[in-house]
């Protein structure tokens, strides 16, 4: 059933522009770029929950689709631009790890979550490259969390965490039950607010968002 | 066979430099300048051939070679890479792995005659130009193999027929990701603006132009011809391995030989366009952000074949 929906053509399509949104996250120096790159994979990922709504015929999962959607592609984006303008945050990400090395760090994972995925063997059950992409994405979500210096990324890097954690979800199970996505939603909006809400504190403290800062001594 | 192959030959030498021209024409459009003609290159060629070399004292024959055995393999580059019709004329004799090859033998000798001269600046040129080639050589080398992975031929002239068979399906995301990725490496490959820029002369951050500061004359007009053929053919590459739509296949008719030129030459100027489009709307990089790009590039290609190697179970 779920090869069915996703050997096709166009999920294959969705779910490698998925991966390549991801790279975009962690090539790119800019945090405007990085929360632009967050809303396309974000919309990619509502298209991909719209195919399986299409092909399995369930309407409650047209609800998530749209929901993550509205969620995910327009208003953490919104939270985030707001954020960055209100803190006057210098727009550079600065980085443990520089782009080119996180690169090709992005492309090991991807191989490495590919053979942890290969090495289950319900394989012939599940869409391999659905599964693959979502611990990548999770794996990635990771390594920006590690990488990044400033509290906005690693919000982002959560929030990627989450959207891997939604495409398993939905690969595997075609797509949980409505109650316990729309859970899932709520805590993520709630999520996102809380973490803004600490970043304004953090940035009231420290004068900045720098997690680097974090480690010193206020007095 | 033979026909095929001087013909083949002498629309590489006509088209190169008409290309060269055309792109030039639509960056100035972009800019709203008048900008030189569109056959201006095949003047310049002309003129320059019409003038003796000035060459320094002490160069060894590298310098003397280097301009010839550059432009020989370009173009034996050309013989492998299908142009307008899927057979290719010296078909038998090599492979995308040969194409890769031949174009590192020309960068290898024009790298070693820009440092031959002994000046500053191109023993400059010559070092960037190792730098970019670096990252460059297997970005290019990945890209290609996604998509002859996909079709299970290291010929050229095979996959681009096997893909216009295929009609939509070719679509897939290893292709167009190899796709993306080839096309950073063309703007490498070319000298386009976001890695080099081939408009000046006499900057620091010049790369190609570094390298070839020493050569006037005759030698400079076949240096300058074997740049603008290798953009030609990394065009071609791209327009034939992933937009092979419209090729003639072997033992075509005249009109349809016909047809498949004119479909050729149209993919040829789109591809221009869009480079001309990338190169007015970038700035030029600073020489140490680049491998961010080619890294980018890389990664792309190499995602492709990752998720061949998924899909297709490996």
């Amino acid at each position: 059933m779920s090869e069915v929906i996703f050997g096709s053509k166009i999920m294959q399509l969705l779910i490698a522009f998925i991966l390549v949104s991801t790279f975009m996250i962690l090539g790119s120096t800019r945090l405007y770029s990085c929360v632009r790159a967050f809303g396309i994979q974000s919309f990619l990922l509502a298209c991909v929950a719209g195919i399986v709504a299409y092909s399995t015929g369930k309407n409650d999962i047209y609800i998530v689709a749209l929901l993550t959607l509205i969620i995910k592609s327009a208003v953490i984006p919104y939270i985030f631009i707001y954020i960055i303008r209100e803190i006057k945050v210098k727009r550079e990400v600065e980085l443990y790890v520089n782009i080119s090395p996180s690169i090709i760090i992005g492309g090991i994972l991807v191989v490495i979550s590919y053979y942890l995925i290969r090495s289950i063997s319900i394989i012939s059950e599940l869409s391999s490259l659905a599964l693959s992409a979502s611990v990548s994405l999770v794996s990635i979500g990771l390594f920006i969390m590690i990488s990044r210096k400033k509290a906005l990324m690693q919000m982002l890097g959560i929030l990627i965490m989450e959207n891997g954690l939604f495409l398993g979800a939905i690969s595997l199970t075609n797509g949980m039950p409505l109650l316990v996505e729309l859970g899932i939603f709520f805590d993520v909006l709630i999520g996102v607010l809380i973490m803004g809400i600490l970043i304004f504190r953090i940035n009231k403290t420290f004068e900045s968002i720098d997690t680097d800062m974090l480690k010193t001594l206020i007095g | 066979m033979i026909l095929q192959l001087v013909f083949q030959i002498f629309l590489i030498i006509v088209l190169a430099p008409l290309l060269s021209g055309f792109i030039k024409k639509v960056k100035s459009f972009f800019q709203i300048r008048k900008g030189p003609g569109i056959l201006q290159p095949y003047y310049d060629l002309l003129k320059l051939i019409k003038k003796d070399s000035v060459v320094s004292n002490n160069v060894s024959w590298i310098f003397h070679a280097a301009p010839i055995i550059s432009f020989v393999a370009v173009l034996a580059a050309g013989l492998l890479i299908p142009v307008y019709i899927t057979q290719l004329p010296l078909g038998f004799a090599g492979d995308l792995i040969a194409v890769i090859y031949l174009f590192a033998l020309a960068r290898f000798f024009t790298a070693l005659a820009s440092l031959d001269a002994g000046s500053s600046f191109g023993g400059m040129g010559g070092s960037r130009e190792m730098f970019i080639a670096a990252l460059v050589e297997p970005a290019l080398m990945l890209s290609i193999f996604a998509v002859a992975l996909n079709v299970g031929s290291t010929n050229l002239g095979f996959i681009s027929r096997t893909v216009s068979g295929m009609g939509i399906d070719a679509m897939s995301p290893y292709q167009i990701l190899a796709f993306v990725a080839l096309f950073i490496i063309a703007i490498a490959e070319t000298g386009r603006i976001p890695i080099d820029n081939p408009a000046t002369h006499l900057e620091l951050t010049m790369i190609h132009e570094a390298m070839i500061l020493e050569y006037s004359g005759r030698q400079l007009a076949i240096v300058e011809l074997g740049a603008m053929i290798k953009q030609l053919l990394i065009f071609s590459l791209l327009a034939n391995i992933f937009f092979p739509w419209g090729i003639a296949s072997q033992g075509a008719g005249v009109s349809a030989l016909v047809l498949a030129l004119l479909v050729y030459m149209i993919k040829i100027l789109v591809i221009g366009i869009s480079m001309a489009v990338v190169e007015t709307s970038t700035a030029k990089w600073r020489l140490f952000r680049l491998p961010e790009l080619l890294s980018i590039s890389l990664m792309l290609s190499f995602l492709a074949i990752v998720s061949f190697i998924i899909v297709k179970g490996g």
